[in-house]
């Protein structure tokens, strides 16, 4: 048969599948809650479409309504999956309950980011009682030149992969010349005392400490970040508890390393690519 | 020509896609990965419906194969599916869908409680308008050995933390006529919690209430707090072949997304 193609049974069924997730993934994506008109003219799709792909969202919990509004935002089973998606790192497992007797003794946040590709993926964080804000999110997802345990991270890479992140953060996240150059010196400082120590940009007084987290091999597979006072933590000095529970998991990742790989340590670094979820910071510059 | 295809009926669409949605979901059960053979038992959906439904999640990065082993597991664009100006749900949100499916299957009242020190505090409830319903006073106290709800949250301590708590607290008072708890009492309920899983709570005055009470698991081998349902033993049996078993799915479908949450929202 010529002309048009034939719409098969199961490819109708997958195109109307792919408009739901395009749904889902603008939900997901939008600052705040959304409604039928905006996300029709977004998608450029009909608004019964839409209207369609929101009510079987709904009913599958991917999306709630917002205060019983006609927008929508994200639903309990996105977040869950996510949940499993960290468990499925055994060093979370480990490291959780350690990282909450940390942060009752200190009363200072304490986190584990895993390396994932050319980003940091923070897979197990304990709030410490200081800590009002919460605002070092479980799940959260951090291009290697970003954060402190990122930086962390990225320190500890041979130059070789270095420069390849440097070319990725070029293509995909426009990384200008400056803030590449700015982040050098950080992780040469980094590379010098082990560790990376910052002010908080959105907790004035508060400084983190990320040290890397290295396998038998000597291969950094996640960063521990420890919150402080800038005054004990934001000086050049790790504090001792940070140190000391450093050494205690890097002693656990080297009894079984095989354990600790990252379930996604398979796929090239530069084919994972990872839209970042929208955060509260978005807009803030540097 | 043959006969043409026949149009597919949105209907038919979104039943198809609300499928591809519920083969991802069972994912949030399971952290290794699933086979299809699993899929379908589980799901009760034919092989092929769910082959085709993981072929989608496979081409939408959700889900990847593992070669090596054929399972599929979580693919990393589940983390574009965040959103972190949305804060945290907290246990009511967590429980809000499970209590309102208590309802229906039991039409009595069901509750939300967690601990605050020697006290079990109501922090939700959906209330039947039936007469003699239990009602729930959010934000009352009530001494942990008092009710279902805190025997359940009592059981969740340590040995020496709940014989602490019955010498702090001696004499257990109940609410007349049943007077006082013994510790021995209150230990048998302990035992027996933890060997089966639920407490039941009756009461002899009249009418009569029955009530079960469930414990909420969080990440780190705790509780969240308790969830009970409770109505007059005349219409509601806590322990019929007709509740319990459906209580218990529902319980354990509601521990399957709490387990995945630390208490007092401090991360997992």
């Amino acid at each position: 048969m010529k002309g048009k193609p034939v719409v098969t049974r199961s490819s109708a069924i997958n195109s109307s599948a792919s408009h739901v997730f395009e749904v889902l993934r603008l939900v997901s994506a939008a600052k705040e809650p959304t409604g039928v008109s905006d996300i029709a003219r977004s998608l450029s799709l009909p608004a019964s479409t839409v209207y369609r792909a929101l009510i079987t969202l709904e009913e599958s919990e991917y999306i709630n309504r917002f205060q019983s509004s006609p927008r929508y935002e994200l639903g309990p089973v996105p977040r869950l999956l996510n949940r499993a998606l960290l468990r499925r790192f055994a060093l979370q497992r480990h490291v959780a309950p350690m990282l909450r007797r940390l942060a009752d003794e200190t009363g200072e946040t304490a986190s584990v980011c895993a390396r994932l590709g050319w980003y940091s993926l923070r897979i197990s964080v304990a709030y410490g009682s200081q800590d009002f804000y919460h605002r070092d999110r479980l799940g959260e997802v951090s291009p290697l030149h970003t954060t402190s345990p990122s930086k962390a991270i990225l320190a500890g890479l041979i130059s070789e992969d270095v420069a390849r992140y440097w070319r990725f953060a070029a293509k995909h996240f426009g990384t200008t010349p400056n803030a590449h150059k700015q982040t050098e010196a950080a992780l040469t400082a980094a590379r010098r005392d082990g560790y990376v120590a910052e002010p908080m940009r959105f907790s004035p007084g508060h400084s983190a400490v990320a040290m890397p987290l290295r396998d038998h091999a000597g291969q950094v597979i996640a960063a521990l970040t420890l919150h402080g006072p800038v005054g004990d933590s934001g000086t050049g000095v790790a504090p001792p508890a940070g140190v000391a529970m450093h050494k205690a998991i890097e002693a656990i990742i080297a009894a079984t390393p095989a354990r600790y790989m990252s379930p996604f340590a398979h796929i090239d670094p530069d084919d994972l690519f990872i839209a970042l979820p929208p955060t509260p910071h978005d807009g803030a510059t540097d | 020509m043959t006969v043409p295809d026949l149009p597919v009926s949105d209907r038919e669409h979104n039943k198809a896609t609300a499928r591809v949605l519920r083969v991802l979901s069972a994912f949030v059960a399971d952290t290794e990965g699933f086979g299809v053979t699993e899929l379908n038992q589980r799901l009760g959906m034919t092989k092929n419906m769910v082959h085709r439904a993981l072929t989608t999640l496979v081409e939408q990065g959700y889900l990847m194969r593992k070669a090596a082993t054929g399972r599929y597991e979580l693919g990393v664009r589940i983390l574009e599916l965040q959103n972190f100006n949305q804060a945290e749900p907290d246990l009511r949100e967590l429980a809000a869908p499970f209590m309102r499916q208590i309802f229906e299957l039991t039409g009595e009242s069901v509750s939300l409680a967690v601990r605050a020190q020697d006290f079990s505090v109501f922090i939700d409830a959906v209330e039947t308008r039936k007469l003699g319903a239990w009602r729930t006073q959010i934000g009352a106290l009530r001494p942990l050995h008092a009710t279902a709800s805190g025997r359940i949250l009592l059981a969740a301590l340590e040995d020496d933390a709940i014989s602490a708590y019955a010498e702090r607290r001696a004499p257990m008072r109940l609410t007349r006529p049943d007077g006082v708890l013994k510790p021995a009492d209150l230990w048998r309920s302990i035992h027996t919690i933890r060997q089966r899983g639920y407490e039941i709570a009756r009461r002899g005055v009249t009418p009569a209430m029955a009530a079960a009470a469930f414990p909420i698991a969080d990440s780190e081998g705790g509780l969240h707090g308790a969830i009970a349902v409770g109505g007059p033993e005349d219409r509601f049996e806590p322990e019929s072949e007709a509740v319990m078993p459906g209580l218990r799915a529902l319980v354990f479908d509601l521990n399957a997304r709490t387990r995945l949450y630390a208490s007092e929202s401090t991360g997992a």
